[in-house]
């Protein structure tokens, strides 16, 4: 049967370029094997083949669920492991990839044959989500290249890691250093397996962004105000927003504000964030401490008066938790609303809290109504006619969710700024030149 | 995941100015599991799924024959936004169907276009939500739409001045900090509309004009046009026994003790567009009350 397929295998070889020959012919056969006719078999092993040219991807432009990229990369760590896949023992390499750009996780589903140091390029790779951050995987389907030595700097060089500015953590970041004042610190005392341990959490801030902070060492002198400079924090991810750890491989050294040059002061730090377009505030998973300006757009089911929990505090219905079956329940108000203003769209989360400012209600008033005039529904209908439409500014932190990016509000506003200024400003770019007015 | 479609910002005259819808193709919607939108791009680049505008409903009917349909004009100060309300939007309808005109509402909803065989199309709103809201939120959306598109118009001209077309345009435009779909949007503009300098001359105009029907009293508009529109908002009232004041008996009155045909007019205009006055017939106007 060999001597009829190969023209097809050498058409299809030719047509999709650098592909194996190998794997077009296992592809074909397969698709015979089963009779699916020739030219339908050979349309479908072009198409599945056909994208060899594929979009150049490096490490700091990954996220999660990214298909068919190509990626180079020195190796940094590498490590064979033996696990069962599917009930048949098999060996995967796993360790560290990292570019000019940052490092990320990666696992081979093959055997590359690939060693610490090595210079690679890897084609037809993908991305999954592993403890909230994207992670290489690669395996038969993909091509490894070996690329000259000189192709990236050394591993000492690449894992060195270089002072960032808050602002730039990122997925790609395993690991950084950076000059930072804390804003908030306290002690907290928590259970891990089975031993009470200290921990100090906090906000470290420089002139681009605020993030939160967790230390498992005791942090001699370190206060609200403090510069610090630390070398080789580790970052964690949760739901696209960093946070930095520190922990005994951590230096943490104290800056003297006045011998060296800090673009921040605590004033500047503390400052209320300048608002941002929300189309802006979408280019990261998460933010913290970001503030916006916008419309409600849509005030969301799931807004008004809810019950919840009084083990976990999730939402429940009919007296029964997802958890803990059937449970009293306490009563909350939360709003649930969209946020858009024309560059971009957010969801942004109220508390009981801030949702009776938004509504101009308690949530005691809006129980009274339940009780005396409206139902349940009525409540969120009535929210939706008091907000959809309406200006509303919030400041909270940002993540992103299965729902997309969600803003968790923790003060709101009704925007009041002088419009008169931006409408004279927009005049003067508008006015052609030499037009007479009064005309 | 697929991201929530923005609800973009545009003024009347640029949405009824589009005839160019375009659907997605199939390989578009294999790669995003069914989901990619139809867009109406605009002459000035903007691929519109989603909108937010803000304005004053002066008509409302019922235009259904078997089921209700709503039809409302909902006007900015360049024209006029079309929204039909039917079955698949009841919360629509039923709002719809109990306003009172003239009222400030905002709509978010989606761009549709009708096209009749002869090939001319009809752009409308199809509404997700609606609700009413007060002149300052009807002010600040002009000002928040007119700021939004002059951005896009810069984009535009800086996108003719380069003299590329196609994917080189796109390169450019997003290599200069616009967003993907405006890129795109350019381009597509650009080869459909071949829209040149003068329509976004004449957009411009428009923005101009919008700002200016703004609350008149504190936007540093010379103190002669509010004095005008003072003096025909008393003349209206003092000639409204309760039906309106014809519009040609108004200019004539309002000559006679001093003022022209055509100040008349701009300030009719404006209290128009502005919603302080409206049109129950044509050739009556009304106060808002």
């Amino acid at each position: 049967m060999d001597y009829k397929l190969a023209p097809h295998i050498e058409e299809l070889t030719k047509a999709l370029g650098n592909t194996n020959e190998r794997v077009i012919q296992e592809e074909l056969e397969t698709l015979l094997k089963f009779r699916v006719p020739m030219d339908e078999a050979k349309r479908t092993v072009l198409r599945k083949f056909k994208s060899n040219v594929f979009p150049v991807k490096q490490i700091k432009d990954l996220s999660s669920g990214a298909k068919t990229f190509e990626i180079a990369g020195r190796i940094i760590e590498i490590e064979e492991k033996a696990i069962n896949l599917r009930g048949n023992a098999s060996t995967i390499f796993s360790g560290t990839l990292a570019d000019e750009t940052g490092t990320c996780s990666f696992t081979a589903w093959f055997d590359f044959s690939l060693k610490r140091g090595d210079a690679i390029c890897i084609k037809n790779s993908s991305t999954r989500s592993w403890h909230n951050r994207p992670e290489l995987n690669f395996g038969e389907r993909s091509e490894v290249l070996k690329l000259p030595d000189d192709a990236f700097p050394n591993v000492e060089e690449l894992t060195r890691t270089s002072p960032k500015k808050l602002h730039d953590i990122g997925y790609s970041d395993m690991s950084i250093s950076a000059v930072a004042m804390v804003v908030k610190l306290y002690h907290k005392n928590v259970k891990i397996r089975e031993r009470n341990m200290k921990i100090i959490e906090g906000v470290i801030g420089d002139d681009t962004a605020k993030l939160p902070f967790t230390s498992w060492v005791p942090l001699p002198d370190v206060d609200i105000g403090s510069v610090v400079r630390f070398d080789g924090a580790s970052v964690r991810m949760f739901r696209g927003l960093p946070s930095i750890n520190i922990n005994e491989n951590t230096s943490v050294t104290i800056v003297n504000p006045s011998l060296e040059e800090i673009p921040f002061t605590f004033e500047s730090i503390s400052q209320k964030p300048e608002p941002l377009p929300i189309g802006q505030i979408l280019l990261k998973d998460g933010l913290f401490d970001v503030a916006a300006i916008g419309n409600i757009i849509s005030v969301r089911p799931g807004s008004g008066i809810i019950q919840r929990c009084p083990v976990c505090n999730r939402v429940i219905q009919k007296n029964t938790c997802r958890v803990h079956g059937p449970t009293e329940s306490f009563q909350d108000m939360r709003i649930k609303t969209i946020l858009d203003d024309g560059t971009g769209a957010v969801s942004v989360m109220l508390n009981r809290e801030l949702s009776e400012i938004v509504y101009g209600k308690s949530m005691f008033e809006a129980e009274e109504m339940i009780r005396t005039e409206m139902s349940r529904d009525e409540i969120f209908e009535d929210m939706k006619r008091v907000l959809t439409g309406r200006y509303l500014g919030v400041r909270g932190n940002t993540s992103r969710t299965e729902f997309g990016v969600t803003l968790v509000a923790e003060s709101v506003w009704s925007p009041d700024d002088d419009i008169t200024l931006r409408v004279s400003n927009l005049l003067e770019l508008l006015e052609p030149v030499g037009e007479n007015i009064n005309g | 995941m697929v991201e929530r479609e923005i609800s973009y910002r545009l003024f009347a005259k640029e949405f009824n100015d589009s005839t160019f819808n375009i659907h997605p193709k199939s390989e578009q919607l294999n790669q995003s599991e069914g989901r990619a939108p139809n867009f109406l791009v605009t002459p000035a680049g903007l691929m519109v799924n989603r909108l937010f505008v803000v304005g004053v409903v002066t008509e409302i009917d019922n235009i259904g024959t078997e089921n209700d349909l709503w039809r409302a004009r909902v006007v900015d100060p360049t024209g006029a936004f079309i929204v039909y309300a039917g079955q698949y939007q009841p919360e629509a309808a039923v709002f719809l169907s109990t306003l009172e005109v003239p009222s400030y509402v905002s709509v978010v909803g989606k761009a549709r276009t009708f096209e009749p065989e002869d090939g001319s199309v009809f752009v409308s709103i199809r509404p997700e939500e609606m609700n009413v809201v007060d002149a300052s939120i009807r002010d600040r959306w002009i000002v928040d739409t007119a700021e939004l598109t002059l951005d896009r118009i810069n984009t535009f001209s800086d996108a003719l001045s380069s003299g590329l077309k196609g994917s080189k345009l796109n390169e450019y435009l997003i290599k200069g900090g616009a967003p993907e779909s405006l890129a795109e949007g350019i381009v597509l503009a650009f080869d459909y509309y071949h829209t040149g300098e003068g329509y976004l001359q004449g957009l411009k105009t428009a923005l101009r004009d919008s700002l200016k029907s703004i609350d008149l009293t504190c936007s540093g508009v010379s103190a002669f046009e509010v004095g005008n529109q003072e003096f025909i908002l008393g003349l209206m009232e003092e000639m409204d026994v309760g039906k309106g004041v014809d519009y040609g008996k108004l200019i004539e009155t309002a000559r006679f003790r001093g003022m022209s045909e055509n100040a008349v007019e701009i300030v009719v205009r404006s209290l128009l567009s502005n919603g302080q006055c409206y049109e129950p017939k044509i050739g009556i106007l009304k106060m808002v009350s």
